[in-house]
């Protein structure tokens, strides 16, 4: 008997050694991983020939948009210059090369705590899609932005988001740090102009700076009387343009916008799009009654982008900045407000129905003259 | 080597020393299973005048004795039966008379087979703010206990339907069900498995020996040195379900010459298991225990506690199930560095201190009184993360379901993703990294956001979520036998209890610091950077949010003071084969938080006392008891209860405020049953009816909630629930030598009764978003089905009622025992079926059921409120064991325990629906939920025992 029972046990403790799971077991503690791969040129040779920005740009055909292009092969390599940390670029990453800059839609939120700015990637193009964002057709529309993602199945878009992380990985290699990239300080006559994409103009999706823009006194923000219908529907909109209405923010959270909603501030903008202004004002909707008793109670509160409007020297720059973003409900100097004193921005260059739309990467890219 | 063991102790006998005088007194008496009352043949009673043994006696077959020829004088009787307690009783024989004991009880222990105390742990429920910790019935002294208690703990069997909460859980007299949460309290000692074998259990309303109890039945672990088993025991065993391997030991003097008795019990539980990667022991338990017996009474001292580790288990949809091929994949590991790691882990030691002291200064007086002490820490580590993706594998967005839908309404319609998730879904071996933790990518983030002064800000850590209890509890009861046929018992009980709750970093995961912020307030309030503040007068003091290192607190921290007081009075009444027992309890509880830090968005409602919210309880029952003719009984109990809710059910939201829910009152339960029992000639079956109302529950939950984009708190109350159903238990001898047949049934209807209340706030605000309105779909739901068209039958307007879940409703057994030379064997076979999901209120409400339209449309209340049926389950199990006595002295067992032998991974034994709803629909009409979480039971597994007793 104490041969069986001596057997077992040594039967037993043998099958223990070799499991991973006694790790934990024994150490109570664990070892930091190794250190990531740092992709390399050399890496990339499996993927085909390096393409730059401005060939990759070049190979999307139209202004204004509708002319997706499905990749096969190739990769770009470009610096990343955005980081979302501030919240007011989102799920998505853009990079340059010396020959202009793209975004690729990760579809991640919070990448800028895997790659950081300065740091290079490469992007496998076999199996993205290059199409354009913001185009926009006829006497008023102009260019949009050429981005880089998957084919949108919807088609609704162009591209849609990577997303998964199995693809971002089979996308997205991450290359060395690089050092600080600096700004590119951008003249008026260096702007691009209303048909201009990446493919024209090498500062579009770029990190630039833009010198003494003065406050325009408008701003343009659509806000939906309630997600739950379409958006589309002009009997569901709200657009506060042509003037402040009182936003002196640089976008609308949550809060802000309820607090401005119930303080009785935009009362008199029409609902409806321009020209079909049939649906009363926003004040009409003050008296009703939401669950909880709150005035407006058919107006959903929830966080607006503002784009703010500049001017440099004759050209109209638009700060477009997310309600969601950290600074977001960061009042504006009022010196700026009042035109006063200019600003100095630095962000990304984009482009918005061939209007020059700015992305601040957070404030510290405005400086008060 | 291995000889048998003469089974009666005849030959071990001496007659009776006869006086000179030949005296007339003696004692007599029968010796009886403490709550069956069935007699107990062949106990050994030793009858000692001061130290000198007088004499020995067995008890005959209806468990009689008796002592004649005993001169008037004060004895002790000690009486010892395998599988029962020792029981000493003292005797005074006067005017040379025979002192009739009548019926002298003893308390069966817990048998080798035992129902693992591993599977009475609860499960990761992930801040679901549900609750699947089973109850736990022991088998101590009932033939329906002792069979559900192993067969069917395994599905996580609640009897009754009740809550585990409800069944009172004492330890030498004290109630130790968690003050906070009520919970049963069985992992402050799992692992003693000898120190806390000896205990005495309850049925429903029954009353417990050493307090009221509820109506849910109760059982008192002894715990002390002359209540373990006298000797020296080893056992090693290994188990396929829950560890590797367990050492136990231990060593029980009995009580010596100079009247004491020490008692040790250490055990280690290590390793993983066959079935769930990532859930893994590294579990160590201690027990010390010393008693001093005096002429008429005993001191006792225990000191026991579990320190160690252990990995939890997460449930993940069917979906994740499906497509890894394995119902019991878990979410919560990954590998690092080659080994596994586990994100959840219990991290506990809360050792518990015990004085307690027995006196019984004569035949009709004795009591207890004790003092218990409970401390230490208690920890479950999760990941927490700032500005980071979420690190869950199974995070919704990573799935083929978000990204198609066949339904074009879902507006999910990326079927290249969804096909690229699939593909990682359904290779997990191939891609670890995506459907386990990524632990090193956690690593990899946390060196990327390096500060001015060269240090790494954490995104990722892993945190530690303190529950540190002080417990204090005093309590004590006496009985007084007032005549022949009246017992008069009281008792009194005060627990004062302070508990704190905090979080500290466990681990920075290769970062130097995490930063003491809000992260929720952190999204909504982030340039207002007061009110992101954890600790406000920290940051206050210092112009910046602290950096915390490992071991630091963070997050929250505050007070949790409970404080019940109660005592209890009782009678038991006997005459001829009628008896009677009548008790009532008076109660108080008092509660409320006291807040360490000054919480950023509540700076006037955070910090120091909250209202104290106190609750007069009271309580009463009755049991009415008829034997017939000496094997059989009928006996009917009733109790009606008052109970207070509890700290976790009273606080909205106490992470970060004093706020207190609406409408908190006492909890209203009344009880009854009828039983019918008969134990004799090796017969032993129990019938019982049992039905019961508890109303005015209340409940809290907080969750994210897609339709505010905001984190609320969801209190609900007036909830009324009506329990009611049969429960047979049934062992009864075959023709054949040694074999008996054995089997359990518990068929019930357990449901709900009330349409409940509900109020949600935001959690960051305070902000009200739904005041009381009602959770209209929550006791019933229109009965709606599609017909062969596709069309929904109404069925006439009949109502489908909503069923209180996590338990199965129906629950049989049926086995086959054979039992003979110390050989066992058990084979059974068990069908559980009518076992409900968990439901979230919220699917239940209007705001959910009618979608952005406001219309409830009959598809939406099928869709949205019906209650999920688990398919039935069959289960089969067997036991064999044998056991040989060397040299009369040694014990050496073998016990081979093996469970669904039929390798049935498909048993679901629990889970909870998520809160979550998909809202950014095409029609813009309804909405649709998220998939539901599952915890599955484990395919085969089995247990091997080797255990020596010497």
């Amino acid at each position: 008997m104490k041969k069986t029972l001596f057997a077992i046990i040594i039967a037993a403790a043998a099958s223990f050694t070799a499991c991973e799971e006694w790790g934990p077991v024994f150490t109570a503690g664990y070892e930091n991983p190794s250190a990531e791969k740092v992709y390399t040129d050399a890496d990339m040779s499996a993927y085909g020939s390096m393409i730059t920005i401005a060939d990759l740009s070049k190979m999307y055909k139209s202004k204004t948009g509708g002319s997706p292009v499905k990749l096969t092969s190739g990769w770009i390599k470009g610096q990343v210059i955005s980081s979302d940390f501030s919240g007011n670029i989102y799920r998505t990453m853009y990079i340059q090369d010396e020959t202009g800059g793209i975004e690729v839609k990760t579809g991640r939120t919070n990448m800028s705590n895997e790659i950081r700015r300065g740091q290079w990637v490469y992007v496998n193009l076999n199996g993205l899609t290059l199409g354009m964002y913001g185009g926009k057709t006829g006497n008023y529309g102009g260019a949009g932005m050429i981005q880089l993602g998957l084919e949108d199945q919807s088609g609704e878009y162009e591209t849609a988001y990577i997303d998964l992380p199995l693809l971002v990985d089979k996308y997205i290699f991450k290359g060395a740090m690089g050092g600080e990239v600096a700004p590119v300080v951008l003249t008026e006559s260096m702007l691009p102009g209303k048909n201009d994409t990446q493919a024209t103009n090498k500062y579009i999706g770029t990190y630039v700076t833009l010198k003494g823009l003065k406050y325009g006194d408008q701003v343009f923000t659509l806000i939906y009387l309630t997600y739950n219908e379409n958006t589309k529907n002009s009997s569901n909109r709200i657009f506060l343009s042509d003037r402040t209405w009182g936003i002196t923010t640089w976008a609308l959270t949550k809060e802000r916008m309820g607090s401005m909603l119930e303080a009785g501030t935009w009362d008199s903008v029409n609902v409806g799009n321009s020209g079909d202004y049939k649906y009363g004002t926003v004040g009409d909707h003050r008296a009703v009654k939401g669950t909880n008793g709150d005035t407006y109670g058919d107006i959903e509160r929830n966080a607006y982008s503002v784009s703010h409007y500049f001017k440099m020297g004759s050209t109209d720059i638009q700060v477009r900045s997310s309600g969601y973003a950290r600074f977001a409900d960061i009042e504006i100097d009022p010196d700026i407000l009042a035109g006063d004193v200019t600003v100095d921005v630095t962000g990304i260059l984009t482009m918005y129905q061939g209007s020059i739309q700015f992305t601040l990467i957070d404030l510290d890219g405005v400086t008060k003259n | 080597m291995i000889k048998k063991i003469v089974p009666a102790f005849a030959a071990l006998l001496c007659s009776l020393a006869l006086f000179a005088q030949e005296p007339t007194g003696g004692v007599k008496g029968t010796v009886i299973t403490r709550g069956t009352k069935e007699p107990v043949q062949n106990a050994k009673l030793e009858l000692f005048s001061g130290a000198e043994l007088i004499g020995t006696v067995l008890s005959a077959e209806d468990g009689s004795f008796m002592i004649p020829g005993l001169a008037d004088g004060m004895y002790t009787l000690v009486i010892t039966s395998s599988d029962y307690l020792q029981n000493t009783v003292n005797v005074t024989v006067n005017d040379g008379y025979v002192k009739n004991m009548f019926n002298l009880s003893l308390t069966r222990t817990q048998s080798e087979t035992a129902i693992e105390d591993a599977s009475l742990l609860e499960f990761d429920l992930d801040d679901s703010g549900y609750n699947d910790a089973p109850t736990v019935l022991f088998g101590s002294n009932d033939v329906f206990n002792e069979i559900v208690s192993y067969n069917f703990s395994s599905v996580r069997f609640k009897n009754r339907g009740f809550a585990s909460e409800a069944q009172d859980v004492y330890l030498s007299g004290v109630k130790m069900n968690d003050a906070m949460t009520g919970y049963g309290p069985f992992s402050l000692w799992s692992g003693l498995n000898e120190a806390t074998r000896a205990k005495d259990a309850t049925t429903g309303n029954e009353m417990a020996d050493v307090a009221f109890s509820g109506y849910n039945g109760s059982t008192n672990i002894f715990g002390d040195a002359t209540s373990m088993r006298t000797g020296r025991r080893f056992s090693v065993l290994t188990n396929t379900a829950f560890y590797r391997l367990r050492l136990m030991g231990s060593y029980a003097t009995g009580v010596m010459d100079n009247g004491w008795a020490f008692a040790v019990n250490a055990s280690a539980r290590l390793g993983g298991n066959d079935w769930i990667k990532g859930v893994y022991y590294r579990s160590f338990a201690y027990s010390l225990a010393a008693s001093k017996v005096f002429e008429n009474s005993k001191l006792h001292f225990i000191f026991l506690g579990t320190p160690g580790r252990r990995g939890a288990q997460n449930g993940s949809t069917q979906e994740v199930y499906d497509l890894v091929g394995d119902n019991m994949y878990n979410s919560n590991w990954g590998y690092q560095n080659g080994v596994i790691r586990n994100a959840r882990e219990r991290r506990t030691h809360e050792p518990i201190a015990v004085v307690r002291y027995d006196f019984k200064p004569s035949d009709r007086f004795e009591g207890s009184a004790t003092v218990l002490y409970r401390f230490g820490k208690n920890g479950y580590t999760a990941l927490d993360w700032y500005n980071a993706q979420d690190p869950r594998p199974d995070y919704y967005r990573n799935l083929p379901s978000y990204f198609y839908n066949a339904d074009p309404d879902w507006n999910r319609n990326s079927e290249a993703k969804a096909a690229w998730a699939n593909e990682v879904w359904t290779n997990s071996a191939a891609y670890p990294q995506y459907t386990h933790i990524n632990w090193d990518k956690l690593y990899q983030v946390n060196q990327n956001d390096v500060d001015a002064n060269g240090q790494k800000r954490a995104h990722y850590v892993q945190q530690e979520r303190r529950t540190d209890q002080k417990d204090l509890n005093f309590a004590t009861n006496v009985k007084f036998k007032a005549a022949e046929s009246l017992t008069l018992r009281a008792g009194a009980s005060a627990k004062i209890n302070k508990t704190e709750y905090y979080n500290i970093v466990a681990d920075l995961l290769g970062a130097d610091y995490f930063v003491n912020i809000d992260n929720f307030a952190d999204r909504d309030y982030a340039s207002n950077p007061t009110m992101v503040q954890n600790d406000l007068d920290y940051y206050n003091a210092h112009g910046e949010p602290q950096k915390v290192k490992v071991g630091d607190k963070y997050s929250h921290d505050y007070f949790a003071h409970v404080q019940n007081y109660e005592g209890w009075l009782g009678a038991d009444f006997a005459s001829g084969n009628f008896s009677a027992k009548l008790a009532g309890r008076l109660g108080y509880s008092l509660f409320w938080r006291e807040g360490v830090w000054k919480k950023g968005l509540f700076p006037d409602n955070s910090q120091g006392d909250s209202d104290h919210l106190g609750f007069l309880t009271y309580a009463g029952k009755a049991m009415l008891n008829y034997v017939i003719g000496g094997n059989m009984r009928v006996y009917a109990n009733v109790g009606y209860y008052e109970d207070a809710p509890r700290f976790n059910q009273a606080f909205l939201s106490p992470r970060t405020r004093n706020s207190v829910a609406s409408n908190l009152t006492t909890s209203k339960t009344f009880s009854t049953d009828l039983n019918w029992q008969y134990s004799g000639n090796g017969y032993n079956v129990r019938l019982t009816g049992f039905y019961a109302t508890i109303k005015d529950q209340t409940d809290l939950m907080s969750f994210y909630d897609d339709l505010q984009n905001a984190f609320t708190n969801f209190s609900m109350s007036g909830i009324d629930e009506r329990h009611m159903g049969v429960e047979l238990g049934f062992k009864v001898p075959l023709p054949v030598d040694g074999f008996s047949l054995k089997g359990a049934a518990s068929v019930g209807e357990y449901i709900y009764t009330s349409t409940p209340y509900m109020t949600q706030t935001v959690d960051n605000s305070a902000r009200i978003v739904v005041d009381n309105a009602p959770v209209t779909y929550w006791k019933s739901s229109p009965l709606l089905s599609y017909d062969s068209n596709g069309n929904i039958d109404d069925h006439g307007g009949a109502q489908q009622k909503h069923y209180v879940p996590a338990t199965p409703q129906t629950a049989a057994s049926l086995g086959l025992s054979w039992n003979k030379n110390y050989w066992f064997i058990d084979a059974d076979v068990e069908y559980f079926d009518r076992n409900y999901l968990d439901m979230n209120p919220f699917y239940r409400t209007d705001q959910a059921v009618r979608g952005p339209d406001g219309i409830a449309t009959a598809e939406e209340i099928l869709y949205m409120t019906a209650q999920e049926k688990f398919d039935p389950a069959w289960l089969v199990n067997f036991s064999v064991g044998k056991s040989w006595y060397i040299k009369y002295k040694y014990q050496l067992g073998v016990n081979l325990n093996a469970k669904n032998v039929l390798n049935n991974t498909n048993v679901k034994t629990g889970g909870y629906e998520q809160t979550r709803l998909v809202d950014n629909t095409t029609s813009k009409t309804r909405y649709y939920r998220f998939d539901p979480r599952y915890f599955y039971y484990t395919g085969f597994n089995y247990m091997i025992n080797v255990y020596f007793r010497f």
